[in-house]
């Protein structure tokens, strides 16, 4: 009797689950299509704190290297220069800063989405944006550099920086030169 | 009966190239697979014979009992033990003595097609079917051959799955 | 040969012959398009998705783009397979499938080859379907293939025997192997269907359980020999990768692929052609003209290549032992008190 009762049990299931799939068959679908009919972005369904691409605003940058020395994967590299007296840049708030960042990339190849830099920085400088919608063919074009100094300014403020160092040694070393001639003659 | 002939030399030749397979080839593997191409052929010389349900049966028994047997027991044994199943030659002693059994089968044989009343029959003609006849003869004629031979199967089987038992 | 147009319109030649052939492939090729498209899409709707919507309209053209990837893909031929018996098995699989359609009539004046014992044929044939996956498993030389291909070969062995029980259980009832001369005798609507008993008085009411029987007994066998879920067994993903076709890709992939489809509908056709009239329409005479007849058989067969589908995406798979528990302790003892009813029933009638 179990026997037969197990072979009923066993059609009668297969059965029910078949109705249910059948149901399902005709019911609306929830496939949001993105990109087509539906963009995160567009519709705003992006949380403002969501992790995607960085950005960086180099004006507010004041090249602390903060978000470098933070990075798990380094993906973050920044070359500054010192600037010179007289030509400093101009921060955000009005007052110069003391370096040039001369380099500012960043490799979203390696980029976890952390977002440990963005909280480490200082000035805001860094921080996430809505886009997440990047690839590229090639693995190179990741690498985006924010530095809006050219080759040939870094050039410039380099050479204006050894300038200034050359003279300020030559001007310490006459002030030494002085200093012990002074001395020779007392 | 151009396209009739061409047919039947295409079949044998399956059969001869392929029964070669099964004797030449070193592996054990490669034989049971030849063997598969026999049965093949040997099924279209039947249709060929008009005997469209022996053709069927052959494909049926063979292919689908027999060569899958072989085929698992060739496939187990190598897997299991590790040894890779390959027919070797046999001494000169063995290998006279099979010359001489396929000597005489093949002479038997021979023999025995030359005395045979082959049907002589025009080979497209329309033919009616063959299953009422064979189930006749084999309800009638050779009924004893018939009975036998399903107690012996019924045998078989009982002592398989008294074999494979659990104890 | 009465039973074909296309020998009435070019004569019985060789372009004949090579035409008839021909014209199975042919809705084969278009047939395996069409399934593999309702396989994705009916898996996606019933998972309440959309499925394919970037090919063409709503996805339609998705199996063209899937066909036409396998057969740019390259052919690896991995170092250590069977180089031969490896190449071999999925145009064997291919053939055994392709050789059913032989005997499968489409409708009263078009079945490529009308011989007497259809049936009989269609059900040797399948048996190059276990060699094939039997010589690729093992030549794969991958335990996962080896593993399918057993597993493949023991359960298509086991539930040959319930399927041939109910296979002989309609040819007793018609009194014939011939797939015409069956289908002829399922004439004037669905109740003559050997679903209900075939033609008879009222009395065969008795009967149709045990052919409704028999009916679900080729079913599920049916499921078990195309390997369909619930009885993928020999190419469960989740735990022997793709069994015996593991190490295929390319074109001999596309080969065990299209084998696959292809034996879906022929047991489709075979059911529809048992139980459910072949090509005679359900109202009788009416609309039972040749190209009436094709339309009606098409369509039922691609019925119950939907349930096929829709049983995929339903049920679990079964366990090894489970497969084993349904066909040799339920299956055959059903099939065998149906096959003695209707047996009976044919006596009497």
């Amino acid at each position: 009797m179990e026997y037969f009762k197990n072979i009923f049990s066993g059609i009668s299931t297969a059965l029910v689950g078949m109705k249910i799939t059948f149901s399902h068959l005709f019911e609306k679908n929830v496939t949001l299509q993105y990109p087509d009919t539906y963009h995160p972005i567009n519709s705003g369904d992006m949380p403002a704190n969501a992790r995607n691409r960085i950005d960086v605003d180099i004006e507010a940058c004041i090249g602390c290297l903060a978000c470098q020395r933070d990075c798990p994967v380094n993906c973050i590299k920044i070359e500054t220069v010192k600037a010179v007296a007289g030509d400093e840049p101009m921060g955000k708030d009005g007052k110069t800063k003391k370096l040039w960042v001369s380099q500012f990339d960043i490799d979203f190849a390696k980029c976890c989405f952390c977002s440990l830099c963005t909280e480490a920085c200082p000035t805001d400088a860094i921080f996430m944006t809505q886009v997440f919608e990047y690839a590229t063919y090639d693995r190179k074009d990741l690498v985006y550099h924010f530095s809006d100094l050219s080759a040939e300014q870094v050039q410039a403020k380099k050479a204006a920086l050894a300038k200034a160092t050359a003279e300020k040694k030559k001007a310490e070393a006459e002030a030494k030169a002085k200093e012990e001639a002074g001395k020779n003659e007392a | 009966m151009a396209l009739y002939d061409v047919i039947f030399y295409l079949f044998a030749t399956i059969v001869l190239v392929s029964a070669g397979g099964v004797v030449f080839s070193r592996k054990m593997m490669y034989s049971a697979f030849s063997l598969l191409f026999t049965f093949f052929g040997v099924s279209g010389l039947y249709v060929l014979l008009s005997a469209d349900f022996i053709a069927v049966t052959q494909i049926m028994v063979y292919v689908g009992g027999i060569l899958v047997l072989i085929i698992f027991g060739v496939m187990l044994t190598t897997k299991i033990t590790g040894v890779d199943i390959k027919s070797g030659t046999l001494g000169a002693f063995q290998m006279g003595i099979a010359g001489l059994a396929s000597l005489a089968i093949a002479v038997f044989m021979i023999i025995m097609s030359m005395n045979t009343q082959w049907m002589q029959k025009d080979p497209l003609a329309e033919t009616s079917t063959t299953v009422e006849a064979i189930g006749g003869l084999l309800f009638t004629e050779y009924l004893l051959a018939f009975g036998v031979a399903a107690i012996l199967l019924l045998v078989a089987f009982i002592g398989a799955a008294l074999i494979a038992r659990r104890k | 040969m009465e039973q074909n147009f296309v020998y009435d319109l070019i004569g019985e030649n060789l372009i004949g012959y090579v035409i008839v052939a021909a014209m199975p492939l042919m809705f084969v090729l278009v047939y395996a398009l069409v399934a593999i498209l309702g396989e994705l899409k009916i898996s996606a709707w019933i998972q309440e998705r959309l499925g394919p919507m970037r090919t063409g309209w709503k996805g339609v053209l998705q199996p063209i783009a899937e066909v036409v990837k396998l057969l740019q893909k390259e052919d690896i031929t991995p170092a250590n397979v069977n180089k031969p018996l490896f190449n071999v098995a999925p145009f064997i699989m291919f053939t055994g499938a392709y050789a059913a359609y032989a005997v499968i009539p489409f409708s009263s004046v078009f079945v490529p080859s009308g011989i007497n014992i259809g049936l009989f044929y269609v059900f040797a044939v399948s048996a190059f379907a276990i060699i094939g996956i039997v010589m690729g498993g093992w030549a794969s030389n991958n335990k996962y293939s080896l593993l399918g291909a057993m597993r493949a070969a023991a359960q298509m062995i086991s539930y040959e025997i319930p399927i041939a029980i109910a296979i002989l259980a309609v040819a007793t009832l018609a009194g014939s192997l011939d797939m015409q001369e069956i289908i002829k005798q399922q004439a004037g609507g669905i109740w003559n269907w050997f679903l209900f008993g075939g033609t008879g008085s009222i009395a065969k009411v008795w009967v149709i359980p045990f052919t409704f029987a028999l009916f679900l007994i080729y079913f599920i066998g049916s499921l078990a020999e195309t390997n369909r879920v619930p009885f993928d067994i020999p190419e469960g993903e989740s735990e022997i990768v793709a069994g015996y076709h593991t190490e295929y890709s390319g074109m001999k992939f596309a080969m065990f692929f299209f084998a696959e489809y292809s034996n879906m509908f022929v047991v489709s056709a075979i059911i529809t052609i048992l139980f459910l009239g072949g090509w005679q329409s359900p109202f009788g005479d009416f609309m039972n003209g040749p190209v009436w007849q094709s339309i009606w058989f098409i369509s039922k067969a691609m019925f119950f290549v939907f349930v096929q589908i829709w049983l995929r995406w339903t049920l679990p798979r079964l366990r090894v032992d489970q497969l084993m528990y349904v066909t040799w302790k339920v299956m055959l003892p059903v099939a065998f008190v149906a096959f003695f009813a209707v047996a009976f029933w044919a006596m009497i009638k």
